[in-house]
């Protein structure tokens, strides 16, 4: 009993940012059917901007957290303009994107050191205080970290899935010319897409950058598991992504609890979901789509 | 032969330029001909590397050097080899994702397990105890040897790549690539095809990773990095995917240039050279990958040449 109720505690409170970045990788995969390497240093500039304006301008972080989405944001729409839609006006092949974009995101990864400098860097943060919830120890700051990423994910839910442009956007995806025919301005959505996306992940990034420390791996390290968890959680809208999400992030608590290695853990993770999709292969291709 | 101007620099630059050559020639076969982007290089490579290793310095073997090395060799480029075959199993049917997902997570489980397997592989402080299977006088002979023993395998590898590209079996592979369903639909063999040469050439990454493994003398986990995989990519792409000689171009205009150029030739301040060339060196790659794809995917060497066999049909 105890083993649920710390695996529920430490897998909400700690992997909670795992969702957010999943719903914003879907997002792009939904609209590009590209599985966008380079969103990995999305979510890794989130953390480092989130800590820059949190360093420089001593700012609260929550303060932080508007400027960091916003940054990641508008990165996000940069890649689209200086590198994907370039790519895609050349005819450039699904499996060549791919490439291009684990090309762009190693170039993200080290570009940005000449920026932010190669030290390990910290968020200014004061110590948080500990509570006890179903037993387990947890701090106040990973509880205000989760209720923010439930909200946001929340947000982003029904804006996608309830508002005017939300609609415009799954129209988009769906069928393009379609859409035009309706009226829809492909470049606006296709921008707003990839600006939501950066957003997600950059917040991402910031809630596990200030939950450890922000290093130029930040996004990688996390990135097969955003991979994994759209691919399997997709073919159930952004809903599944949301369940998928917080499923491994409860399971991944489990696992290490019971093999005390957290690695042990993502091993064991990600071998039992790469045999799902293995089970699964013949709709692989459409169940990544939200 | 004097060989003063080749020093411990100059050697491990070769040498690196030599096993990229013959990791992006295996992925040549898995991405030129079949069109199956191993993002997990640097898994096979390493589990190769380890499995070498751990049977080289944690068992007794009655016997020495060299059949010492030529034992573990094998048994490290048979455990890549298997591993190959089981992950080619979990993808081989699989669309870009899928590859992407299993190459991806194969490597970072690979690198997860040299991490905490502390009793095996020494975890993240690493393992020593490799060292040449000979001794030929001196340290910079016996590097200079190993840089040679390498040569010759990594231009077997090559000789392996170019016989398969004039065989019936190449041409399926290239079938394959282009048009998996029609391949299939003609009765050929896809899943089985692409299943076995994803593990040869898995075996052939692994049998790379044992030379890297006693070049260094010292295994550790950060030998597993993404440099490797995107060294290779980078390579292959640049200098041609889909051409036989496209990587050991490649390698040389990108390893070559920075590891043996920019390093030993050019003006460089000393303070670069601990992390600013380093990384310079990535993000140049990462970026050379976005510009040659966007610009000539098919490299500096073209398009793929067809053999005799498919010319004089092509005249027909």
């Amino acid at each position: 009993m105890q083993l649920i109720g710390d695996s529920l505690v430490i897998g909400l409170t700690e992997h909670a940012p795992l969702v957010l970045a999943a719903i914003g990788f879907a997002l792009l995969y939904r609209l590009t059917g590209l599985m966008n390497v380079a969103y990995s240093e999305t979510v890794t500039l989130g953390a480092y901007f989130g800590m820059w304006v949190n360093t420089t301008f001593d700012l609260n972080f929550y303060a932080v957290l508007l400027p960091a989405g916003i940054l990641a944001g508008l990165v996000s729409v940069g890649t689209y303009f200086a590198v994907f839609r370039p790519a895609k006006k050349r005819n450039v092949g699904t499996l060549e994107l791919v490439i291009i974009s684990f090309g762009l995101s190693i170039f993200l990864r080290y570009a940005l050191q000449f920026v932010f400098g190669y030290p390990v860097r910290f968020y200014d943060v004061p110590p948080p205080q500990t509570l006890r919830l179903l037993g387990t120890g947890v701090s106040t700051f990973r509880l205000l970290a989760l209720a923010s990423v439930a909200v946001i994910s929340l947000l982003l839910y029904w804006f996608i899935q309830k508002s005017r442009l939300g609609l415009q956007i799954r129209a988009l995806a769906s069928d393009e010319g379609l859409a035009q025919a309706s009226g829809i301005r492909p470049l606006f959505v296709t921008v707003l897409i990839w600006f939501i996306a950066g957003v997600a992940g950059g917040l991402a990034g910031a809630f596990y950058g200030v939950g450890s420390s922000v290093v130029p791996f930040l996004g990688w390290r996390q990135f097969l598991f955003i991979l994994l968890v759209v691919l399997v959680g997709g073919s159930r809208g952004l809903a599944g992504v949301i369940v998928v999400g917080t499923a491994t992030g409860i399971a991944l608590a489990a696992l290490t609890l019971q093999t005390k290695q957290a690695y042990y853990a993502q091993v064991i993770l990600i071998a039992a979901f790469v045999v799902y999709l293995k089970w699964r292969s013949r709709r692989v291709a459409e169940t990544g789509k939200v | 032969m004097n060989l003063d101007w080749l020093d411990s620099f100059l050697i491990y630059g070769f040498f690196t330029i030599v096993i990229v050559a013959g990791l992006g020639s295996l992925l040549h076969l898995q991405l030129g001909l079949a069109r199956m982007a191993n993002f997990g290089v640097v898994g096979f490579f390493g589990l190769g590397m380890y499995a070498f290793g751990i049977l080289y310095v944690k068992v007794d073997w009655p016997f020495d050097d060299p059949w010492q090395f030529l034992i573990c060799a094998l048994a490290g480029t048979l455990v890549a080899g298997v591993a190959g075959f089981v992950i080619g199993w979990l993808i081989a049917d699989l669309n870009e994702d899928g590859v992407l997902v299993g190459t991806l997570g194969f490597a970072t489980a690979v690198f997860i397990l040299a991490t905490t397997e502390k009793e095996l592989t020494g975890g993240a402080q690493g393992m020593g105890g490799l060292n040449f299977p000979y001794d030929v006088g001196g340290v910079k002979a016996n590097e200079v040897m190993w840089l040679v023993v390498a040569t010759v395998v990594v231009a077997l590898i090559i000789f392996y790549v170019w016989r398969v590209h004039r065989s019936p079996y190449g041409r399926l592979l290239v079938a394959i690539g282009t048009n998996e369903p029609l391949a299939r639909s003609l009765g050929k063999p896809t899943f089985r095809t692409k299943l076995w040469l994803f593990a040869i050439s898995s075996a052939g990454m692994g049998l790379l990773g044992a030379l890297y493994g006693v070049n260094e003398r010292f295994m550790r986990p950060t030998n597993l990095g993404v440099d490797i995989t995107l060294a290779a990519m980078v390579a292959l792409v640049l200098g041609g995917s889909a051409r036989v000689w496209g990587a050991t171009v490649g390698v040389l205009l990108t390893v070559g240039f920075f590891d043996i150029v920019v390093q030993n030739y050019l003006p460089v301040p000393v303070e670069w050279y601990g992390q600013a060339l380093p990384v310079m060196r990535e993000a140049l790659f990462g970026a050379a990958l976005i510009l040659v794809l966007m610009f000539r995917p098919s490299g500096i060497l073209g398009e793929m040449r067809r053999d005799k066999l498919m010319r004089s049909l092509h005249r027909d």
